[in-house]
């Protein structure tokens, strides 16, 4: 049996000189930032992560490792690794933690020595010599044991059994077992639920609901700390804030936070949801907020990453998927697009720029596409396999040199002098016509969208016109209307020019 | 007296200082500088190119008129170069049109185009900053007619920190402020329609890191195709007499069919 006791001494958050640090996790972090028990709650979730028999005696987390030494490389090992995550956990969550450890081979005797490292006494290498102020089970009669003069385990133990337990009581002598080995401990197991779901309750009522980031960011440690425990990632989360009751309307509101990739830091969403309270106004004031874990994916390699003993490549800035997710949670969720090709004729339809929203459906298949190209190639990096899929991809996109750059949103409206257009100013035809006929029969399911009113028939002659200050301009006109499908009352143009109706489709630039 | 000595040694060699620079030749203390594809532009560019870690303040009288044609070589290179690198786009004044731009080698799949609902001039310069910072952003493109000096300074220092290339598109009006800029240009289209080799933009340089320019130059900016295209009707309108009304030339075009019976007529396939 080996047994590693932690405790936490200090908690204090990271000093002002990393300013940006504290700022990061959105918004001035208070000093309490942590209560004593989440920090004990943290810790347990993190040694979690390393054996199962995680438990809390007196104050400290104590941890069996016995059966984790052979996986993790020896006790010296494991020790080493178990005080680096802890040192990244409580880095990453801006705050300094000084947290002491003690091993030993029963639980009693590493809380006894850690219980002499926290006052900054010896530690004396025989057990025996341990003082007895060490062993809980002693509290009671520390003034009749000062007395008979024992002071350390050793002079306990050297008394006679049968006295002891008559004068002192049968759970000193099974305590003294237990420390001793002779006796099994036992503990109920620590384990992590399998969903994360936290409240708290607010120091103050807040109003603005941006001033809920100080309770979210509290929970965020705690959520840092399950999923470190539970080697997972976090996809989805739902914050809900309890609205004061005294007040009409809902007594609760709520918003859902996506991510693209699992993350188990829980950074990139702090930023995510503090964009998104921004744009939330509170009806009521709020007392209590609730944090709970929607979607996590367990990742398999999260203990092969901590066990690296190579230094992580400091990554310069965010991903481009979390640009995106940042910039849709702040700017709303259609302002991020992506290009997508599209088969047909018509300029307008040629394109399509979609929408990079997580919790959309197009859109979340999109960002996926980015993400998983990303992996694909650091993998191909890795393996140095040539790009392959690029050159099948490129060559399903038809490049025409012919068509302007810029395409309005809407074609504009052009008034005409004589039959010409007029757009800030007289403009020189270049050249032209190009015909374009898209009607409902050349469109691949025309049948089943002829009684759609986005397809409608597109009959126009495109011309390249040069404007008065030198650009080319792409105008068209409409040919001629078709009146309710009845293809025969076409009007010949030449008879109607006076009346052509002109239109700017697009720019040369 | 030694000290004194070698600081006059050094300062005779302007090239060992980073940031110094004669006055009479170009600057050099770019990192690294992207290939702007026109070589009589490039050769006017401090460092023969677009700067990296610096802004580049285009001017231009609307929005919308010139961008494409400056910068698709020198993003198309950039591309080329890194396939996984995004181009931002903040606030472009219409849609991109990808048959066009692909034409141009750029790769559409790696473009974001980023708006705001309304003409939201803050929420422009926050995502211009953001996009900055994002690591697998390679340049942006911005277009803030509102910006402020103050507010272009920060961008300015986003492209320095993260060494991105940074466009910033503005209208005329804009270059009588100052700007944290080191490179500034003026653009605007030429209406001579002269020789089929004439030149189709005209840009100056009005602020560099080095001597000024006094000259314009000129570019032309437009694809071998369009070029030909153009070049080709301007050749039949000197045959035939000039018409004015557009639909007559419109059948002057088919020549033979005299009512358009065709259902899609193709554009004249030009080679390059």
């Amino acid at each position: 049996m080996r047994w590693i006791a932690l405790q936490a001494c200090s908690i204090e958050p990271l000093s002002s000189t990393d300013g940006a640090a504290v700022q990061s996790l959105g918004g001035a972090i208070a000093p309490q930032v942590i209560s004593a028990a989440a920090v004990q709650q943290a810790i347990c979730a993190i040694a979690l992560s390393f054996t199962p028999r995680v438990a809390l005696c007196s104050n400290a987390v104590v941890m069996e490792v016995s059966g984790s030494l052979r996986l993790f490389g020896g006790l010296h090992k494991l020790a080493a690794l178990l005080e680096a995550s802890l040192h990244t956990f409580f880095n990453k969550n801006s705050l300094i933690a000084h947290i002491i450890r003690a091993q030993a081979a029963t639980s009693l005797i590493a809380i006894g020595r850690l219980r002499l490292l926290r006052t900054g006494q010896k530690v004396p290498v025989r057990v025996a010599d341990m003082p007895l102020h060490t062993l809980a089970a002693t509290q009671l009669h520390m003034g009749v044991l000062e007395r008979t003069g024992c002071r350390s385990w050793g002079d306990l133990l050297a008394l006679p059994r049968d006295g002891v337990a008559r004068r002192f009581g049968a759970p000193l002598l099974a305590a003294l077992d237990q420390a001793r080995g002779a006796l099994p401990e036992v503990y109920t197991w620590r384990t992590l639920p399998e969903q994360f779901e936290q409240k708290i309750e607010l120091d103050a009522l807040v109003i603005h609901a941006s001033a809920l980031m100080a309770g979210v960011d509290m929970l965020l440690v705690q959520l840092h700390a399950w999923l470190l425990g539970r080697q997972s990632g976090l996809c989805a989360l739902k914050l809900v804030w309890h609205l004061d009751k005294r007040r009409d309307g809902p007594s609760t509101g709520e918003l859902t936070v996506r991510t693209a990739q699992p993350a188990q830091h829980p950074k990139h969403v702090a930023r995510l949801i503090a964009e998104r309270l921004n744009q939330v106004s509170l009806s009521a004031p709020v007392h209590s907020i609730t944090l709970a874990s929607l979607e996590t994916v367990s990742l398999l390699d999260a203990a092969g990453a901590t066990a690296s003993l190579l230094i992580e490549p400091r990554q310069q800035g965010a991903s481009s998927i979390q640009l995106i997710e940042r910039l849709s949670a702040r700017l709303g969720s259609a302002s991020v697009q992506m290009w997508q090709p599209q088969a047909d004729h018509r300029p307008e339809r040629m394109q399509r720029w979609v929408t990079l929203d997580a919790s959309g459906d197009t859109g979340y298949l999109a960002t996926e596409s980015i993400a998983a190209r990303a992996r694909i190639n650091s993998v191909k990096d890795i393996k140095g396999i040539k790009n392959t899929t690029k050159n099948t991809l490129e060559s399903s996109i038809r490049a025409e040199a012919l068509f302007p750059t810029w395409l309005l949103h809407q074609p504009l409206k052009l008034a005409s002098k004589a039959g010409a257009p007029l757009h800030q100013g007289p403009l020189v035809r270049l050249a032209g016509p190009q015909r374009l006929e898209a009607t409902g029969w050349l469109l691949a399911n025309g049948a089943e969208c002829a009684n759609r009113i986005d397809i409608f028939p597109a009959l126009r002659d495109y011309f390249i016109y040069r404007s008065s200050q030198g650009v080319l301009l792409w105008i068209y006109s409409e040919r001629l209307a078709l009146t309710g499908g009845d293809q025969s009352q076409q009007k010949p143009a030449p008879q109607n020019q006076g009346q052509r109706e002109w239109y700017l489709h697009g720019v040369f630039a | 007296m030694t000290l004194n000595v070698t600081t006059a040694l050094k300062l005779n060699e302007p090239a060992d200082i980073a940031h110094v620079w004669r006055a009479s030749e170009l600057g050099g203390a770019y990192a690294s500088t992207i290939a702007t594809g026109y070589a009589a532009l490039s050769r006017v560019l401090p460092g023969g190119g677009w700067p990296c870690g610096a802004m580049t303040e285009v001017l231009q009288s609307q929005p919308g008129q010139h961008e494409w044609g400056l910068l698709a070589p020198a993003l198309g290179a950039l591309q080329a170069a890194s396939p996984d690198s995004l181009v931002a786009l903040v606030g472009a004044p219409y849609c991109p049109f990808g048959p066009a731009l692909s034409a141009r080698q750029l790769n559409m799949q790696r473009l974001l185009n980023i708006h705001a609902t309304k003409n939201d001039s803050p929420a422009m310069l926050w995502a211009a900053r953001e996009a900055l910072q994002c690591a697998d952003v390679e340049a942006v493109l911005a277009w803030l007619p509102d910006a402020r000096s103050a507010h272009l300074r920060r961008l300015q220092i986003a492209a320095l920190t993260h060494n991105k290339l940074l466009f910033v598109f503005r209208r005329l009006a804009a270059q009588h402020e100052s700007s944290p800029a080191p490179l500034r240009l003026r653009l605007a289209g030429t209406l001579q329609s002269v020789d089929a080799a004439a030149c189709n933009l005209q840009i100056e340089v009005f602020k560099r890191r080095g001597p000024l320019l006094g000259a314009q130059i000129l570019i032309d900016t437009r694809p071998a195709r369009l070029a030909a295209l153009l070049a080709a009707s301007r050749e039949r309108v000197h045959q035939h007499t000039p018409q004015t009304e557009p639909a007559a030339a419109l059948f002057d075009m088919s020549g033979i069919l005299r009512k358009p019976l065709h259902a899609l007529d193709r554009t004249a396939s030009l080679q390059h």
